[in-house]
């Protein structure tokens, strides 16, 4: 990263960079293959939602506007709905291993 | 220009920082509160109850679910930053020129100083506060807001992760209208003419003052270039008068008795043992005779907080830039009050509640 203008003047550092890749488990790649699915279930939920935009637009107009469903933005009540479809996702997702892990004790946590 | 400005997600973007809300959410509510049950019993595997945070961290801290809450914890804020990044580089040019624009307007009605060095201090000079890439203060271009829309990005979606809202956004002053109600509670009798708004961040909160009372000179004052410009343009954007200026709380260049009314939101937990007491002291100095100073931030003194949520709590300084929110609140908060000039009989340290948030206020008034 540069952090010299055109005329030669330094911009503003800022701090030192925090830790981005500190994991908790035992095993590291326990946290990474965690974060993997997360990530993932978040590119889908975007995606899920991108096609439920793309499919009003098509029942209400007929047609793609790609530029009117970059901004288009969900009112109050599919907002709601859409907050309750991730959840359920999450949920899912989720739930079996915190179920398990909640259940589990201190000498569990080389196999949680 | 009006409306123009600010932190504006596409259709995707959003969709990934609401996921990021929610993710958030799950991990706040429905893992994390499971922690107490895990951590009770721990204990009584051990046979003996936790004391203290130490003790119950030694009891939590290897049980797997809540390394699960950490590990999830600390994704879901690299996921925040990295979703809101997405929509900071795609307008960032177009903002900068806003920006300028609003500065330069003939008509513009406030405006914005610049300190001609950096004035900003150890934790927010060291640390990335929150984890924010580039923390509060990084340039990268002539008059940046970058880490100011990074910033701003994550305020709605914070909202989501606390379980606030998810039906409209609340007003973006909202709080800033509580700080206020609460001074009109404390101090009926005062009607200010010159409010500064310390640590004022984004400047969203400081339009709440010019609202309320629009004949008063309102000033904000932050140590953080990209968020003194943000607060600028925010405040010409939605054509109200407020002045921002770059400056350190805890040693102002503005004349003794200067303002009768004096607030931060949230910005004690970002400084230091030594900051706190500068800016008292500051405070008292700039208040006028029948002033009043009304400072706001999170309630998580030891007294009132589970040992469980002292453990997670302590798990936000280590490990996501919270550098002094525990010694923050282990801090004597009405002593440090009477250090820097207030007396016992104004003087308060107090919690208030806003529907189901509860916030720490202090500080006091300047007798006439």
């Amino acid at each position: 990263m540069t952090q010299d203008t055109n005329d030669g003047a330094a911009f503003p550092p800022g701090p030192k960079p925090g830790e981005r890749h500190a994991t908790f488990f035992d095993d590291p790649l326990q946290d990474h293959l965690l974060r993997a699915v997360i990530t993932l279930a978040g590119e889908l939920s975007v995606t899920r939602e991108r096609l439920d935009s793309l499919e009003a637009q098509l029942a209400q107009q007929g047609t793609l506007d790609r530029a009117a469903l970059d901004r288009r933005l969900p009112d109050s009540e599919q907002s709601q709905a859409r907050e309750a479809a991730r959840q359920k996702l999450l949920t899912r997702l989720l739930e079996p291993l915190v179920a398990r892990l909640s259940e589990a004790g201190t000498n569990d946590g080389k196999d949680g | 220009m009006k409306g123009a400005f600010g932190f504006q997600p596409d259709h995707d973007e959003a969709a990934r920082q609401a996921f990021v809300g929610s993710l958030k959410k799950f991990v706040n509510f429905d893992l994390e509160g499971r922690l107490g049950g895990v951590l009770a019993a721990e204990a009584a595997k051990a046979g003996a109850e936790p004391e203290d945070r130490t003790q119950a961290a030694a009891l939590l801290e290897p049980h797997p679910l809540y390394r699960l809450w950490a590990s999830l914890t600390f994704h879901s804020q690299n996921m925040m930053w990295d979703a809101v990044q997405d929509t900071t580089d795609r307008t960032i040019a177009e903002q900068v020129e806003t920006f300028r624009a609003l500065a330069q307007a003939d008509d513009r009605k406030g405006s914005v100083e610049i300190a001609p060095e950096l004035v900003v201090k150890a934790p927010v000079a060291t640390t990335e506060i929150h984890r924010q890439p580039g923390g509060y203060w990084r340039e990268r271009r002539p008059d940046d807001v970058e880490a100011a829309l990074n910033y701003a990005g994550t305020i709605d979606l914070y909202r989501r992760a606390k379980g606030m809202s998810t039906a409209g956004p609340p007003q973006p002053d909202a709080i800033g209208r509580f700080v206020a109600s609460v001074a009109q509670r404390y101090a009926p009798d005062l009607e200010p003419r010159a409010v500064l708004d310390m640590g004022c961040g984004t400047g969203e909160e400081t339009l709440a003052y010019k609202r309320i009372w629009p004949e008063a000179q309102v000033t904000g004052i932050d140590c953080a270039r990209p968020f003194i410009r943000f607060a600028h343009a925010n405040a010409e954007a939605a054509g109200l008068e407020a002045h921002f200026a770059e400056m350190d709380a805890g040693a102002t260049r503005f004349a003794d008795a200067s303002f009768d009314l004096i607030v931060s939101i949230i910005m004690f937990h970002e400084t230091t043992r030594a900051q706190v007491r500068d800016i008292l002291g500051e405070c008292w100095r700039l208040l006028r005779p029948g002033g009043l100073v009304l400072h706001l931030d999170v309630p998580y003194q030891p007294h009132r907080m589970p040992l469980v949520k002292q453990v997670t709590n302590h798990w936000q300084v280590r490990h996501n830039g919270e550098p002094f929110w525990t010694g923050f609140a282990e801090l004597d908060m009405a002593e440090e009050l009477l250090r820097a000039g207030f007396d016992a009989e104004t003087r308060f340290a107090r919690y208030e509640q806003s529907g189901p948030a509860t916030y720490f206020f202090f500080g006091g008034r300047k007798p006439q």
